[in-house]
């Protein structure tokens, strides 16, 4: 327990966590990019084609992965947002600010790929699905996190403040979800089974579980390079970052 | 000021190796001082020193990067501390379509009241009379200032936070402000009072805080 | 603390009749919005019988939005926003009253001229009632919202857009619920749960948006 408490006070300092990043980030790079290249070859190589849908579902092995991505990004961003707003480390308001963009790209991925798969499926590119309405609105709450972080002259301030609209939005999340839902039922509309995992051959989940964990990696290298950056310039006026700048040796 | 109070409230403000930082960039500090009460501290420094800093951190507006400050042995801006302080600020807080009467009740409402304080009594002491009817935005800057310190001397704080209190007066404005501070100090009362050291402050100070960039 | 809260509401409604005004520009606009409708999907009543309901009440949204933005800018500006921070009262309360009084005078108005709006459009029959109903819900929920975002915005230079950014993404469920009921009681079918959805909202949000509001103006003036 004292271990953990330790290396996570550790990690709070900006030139250990910079350092740290350095270290793990070629690592996350690596496993992200073999994964994914398995993860792709099997879902669109040697994964048959589906019987109804043909080579359009496909699109899956990037479309439900990124759909994860940007609820489970929320999630992380949240949680750090929390820490942000009670304790006030100053790592985690870098880490939710850092995660908001990425969970923005996972989203607006998702959304794309959704409509792309829409168009063969259902004959049009966008329906008001559940889902895809739900992910639409978590998109508007990613961008309006990212503006109100951006909106400050002191990004300190802005961090918390975006925060804690990052925290307002966790609570709302869930019942835009429930609404949106309701809604899609009270106006009979599209009852077009999403892609529901019920029943998926070998052959694809590995592809797909292969892409899921790439995804997850690649948001972590992802995390730590953005964050390595934001530090530099959070804290440029310090001797760490000086020291990085005369090219003094403090990378790992 | 030397001898020790022989009421046991707790000091005004007590401030231990306080600092500043925006941005990674020092302000002010490491400070040490307390404000006893009755006395009248001042605060001395350029533009840009920090003074204004200093009295928002002391308020509890502005969180100290390092160090500790104490309000009435509680710290800035907790409910104890709020409880005895009223501040002056740069920008006043006076409603423009109010009139100075009703600025000064909404005060009393919001800080409470001075026992035996009339809001009319206090209009003609800071020289306001026969406008307490017009509305704000029509005053010039002197006369918002005076019913800012009109309203500051009705609410029932101990500790009084004032920041450039002597800008925009004439010199029977800075005599005002001299005297009110007179008789918050007689009373029992403290202050923090900002300058920047261009006018010449009445005998009362009992320390000075010297602030360099 | 009853005092405090008095003499805040007190301020607001003072404040708000000396610019009396300015509480109809948020109606003008919504009028305006209103109008706009039939122009552009013409002026057949079945379909416009059939949206007026969403119509006025994202009319009656897109007002408040443009209003909300203003709700704590005047005593940024002036300095009155550190008093009443300052003040020995729970901020929160003072947010309450700040509140209160914005609802009166921005959404009381919009909520007397809907009902009107919506006949122009065609709303009929027992539909009439439940969405004002609904508007008497969703507008202090919207406003209660609203004042967490907008204290969000405060240290912010430019905060319109933004606002709406932000304020959107909150305002689905209340506009699903909202229109959800009008919609429902056009076609005869029960409209009193996504009512009862508002209610309960509703409720949560007097006791938590002037907390997190208080908590949002805190965060926004500490630079």
């Amino acid at each position: 327990m004292n271990a953990i408490k330790l290396w996570y006070h550790k990690l709070g300092s900006p030139p250990y966590f910079y350092v740290f990043a350095g270290y793990i980030q070629p690592w996350l790079w690596t496993i992200a990019a073999v994964l994914a290249v398995a993860g792709l070859y099997g879902g669109l190589v040697l994964a048959p084609a589906d019987y109804q849908q043909g080579d359009a579902f496909r699109i899956i092995f990037v479309h439900v992965p990124a759909a994860w991505m940007s609820l489970f990004i929320y999630g992380v961003m949240a949680v750090s947002a929390f820490i942000a707003v009670i304790w006030r480390p100053k790592m985690a308001e870098v880490l939710a600010m850092e995660s908001a963009p990425i969970g923005a790209a996972f989203t607006l991925i998702a959304l794309v790929t959704g409509s792309l798969w829409g168009r063969p499926t259902w004959g049009t590119y966008w329906t008001w699905d559940a889902r895809l309405t739900s992910e639409l609105v978590l998109l508007f709450i990613y961008l309006g996190v990212i503006g109100l972080y951006h909106a400050f002259e002191d990004p300190r301030q802005g961090a918390r403040a975006a925060s804690f609209l990052a925290m307002v939005g966790a609570v709302n999340l869930p019942i835009v979800h429930y609404s949106v839902v309701w809604w899609n039922t009270l106006h009979q509309g599209t009852t077009v089974r999403y892609f529901g995992p019920s029943s998926i051959a070998p052959s694809m989940l590995w592809p797909l579980l292969a892409m899921t964990i790439a995804a997850k990696f690649y948001y972590g290298a992802s995390l730590m390079q953005r964050s390595r950056v934001s530090l530099l310039s959070l804290e440029r006026g310090k001797d760490w970052v000086a020291d990085i700048v005369r090219g003094e040796p403090t990378h790992g | 000021m030397m001898n020790a109070s022989p009421d046991s409230q707790p000091t005004p403000i007590d401030v231990r190796g306080l600092v500043y930082e925006r941005r990674d960039e020092r302000v002010f500090g490491p400070l040490d001082f307390t404000v006893e009460a009755r006395t009248i501290a001042l605060v001395e420094g350029d533009n840009g020193s920090g003074k204004t800093t200093l009295l928002r951190v002391i308020a509890g507006l502005l969180r100290a990067s390092a160090g500790e400050a104490r309000v009435f042995g509680s710290a800035p801006g907790s409910d104890e501390a709020r409880a005895g302080t009223a501040s002056l600020g740069h920008l006043l807080g006076l409603k423009g379509d109010l009139t100075p009467r009703e600025n000064l009740h909404l005060g009393m409402g919001l800080y409470g009241c001075k026992p035996g304080e009339d809001p009319d009594a206090m209009l003609c002491r800071v020289g306001l009379e026969g406008f307490g009817d017009e509305p704000v935005r029509t005053l010039s800057a002197g006369q918002k200032k005076r019913t800012a310190l009109a309203r500051l001397a009705l609410l029932p704080a101990r500790l009084w936070l004032l920041d450039e209190p002597y800008a925009n007066l004439d010199r029977h404005g800075i005599a005002l402000v001299n005297d009110l501070l007179a008789v918050h100090a007689a009373a029992g009362g403290a202050a923090l009072v900002t300058s920047h050291g261009a006018v010449s402050f009445h005998q009362g100070v009992a320390c000075t805080i010297r602030l360099t960039p | 603390m009853a005092a405090a809260f008095r003499a805040m509401l007190q301020r607001d409604l003072l404040l708000a009749w000396r610019r009396r005004g300015d509480a109809l520009l948020p109606v003008l606009y919504a009028v305006m919005v209103a109008t706009l409708f039939p122009f552009a999907l013409g002026p057949e009543h079945t379909l416009l019988a059939r949206i007026s309901g969403g119509v006025v009440l994202v009319t009656v949204l897109l007002s408040m939005l443009l209003s909300l933005d203003a709700v704590f800018r005047g005593d940024l500006e002036d300095g009155a926003l550190e008093y009443l921070v300052l003040a020995p009262q729970p901020l929160a309360l003072l947010v309450a009253a700040r509140m209160l009084a914005y609802w009166l005078v921005t959404a009381l108005p919009l909520i007397a001229v809907a009902p009107l709006l919506a006949y122009m459009l065609g709303l009929e029959g027992p539909a009439q009632p439940v969405l004002l109903l609904a508007l008497l819900l969703a507008t202090p929920l919207l406003a209660l919202i609203g004042s967490v975002l907008t204290a969000l915005t405060v240290g912010t230079r430019r905060s319109g857009m933004l606002l709406a950014l932000m304020l959107l993404p909150l305002a689905v469920p209340i506009v699903i619920f909202a229109a959800g009921a009008v919609g429902a009681a056009q076609q005869g079918l029960p409209w009193v749960a996504p009512v009862a959805w508002l209610a309960a909202a509703l409720a949560l949000a007097v006791v938590l948006a002037p907390l997190a509001c208080a908590t949002a103006l805190r965060i926004a003036l500490d630079s």
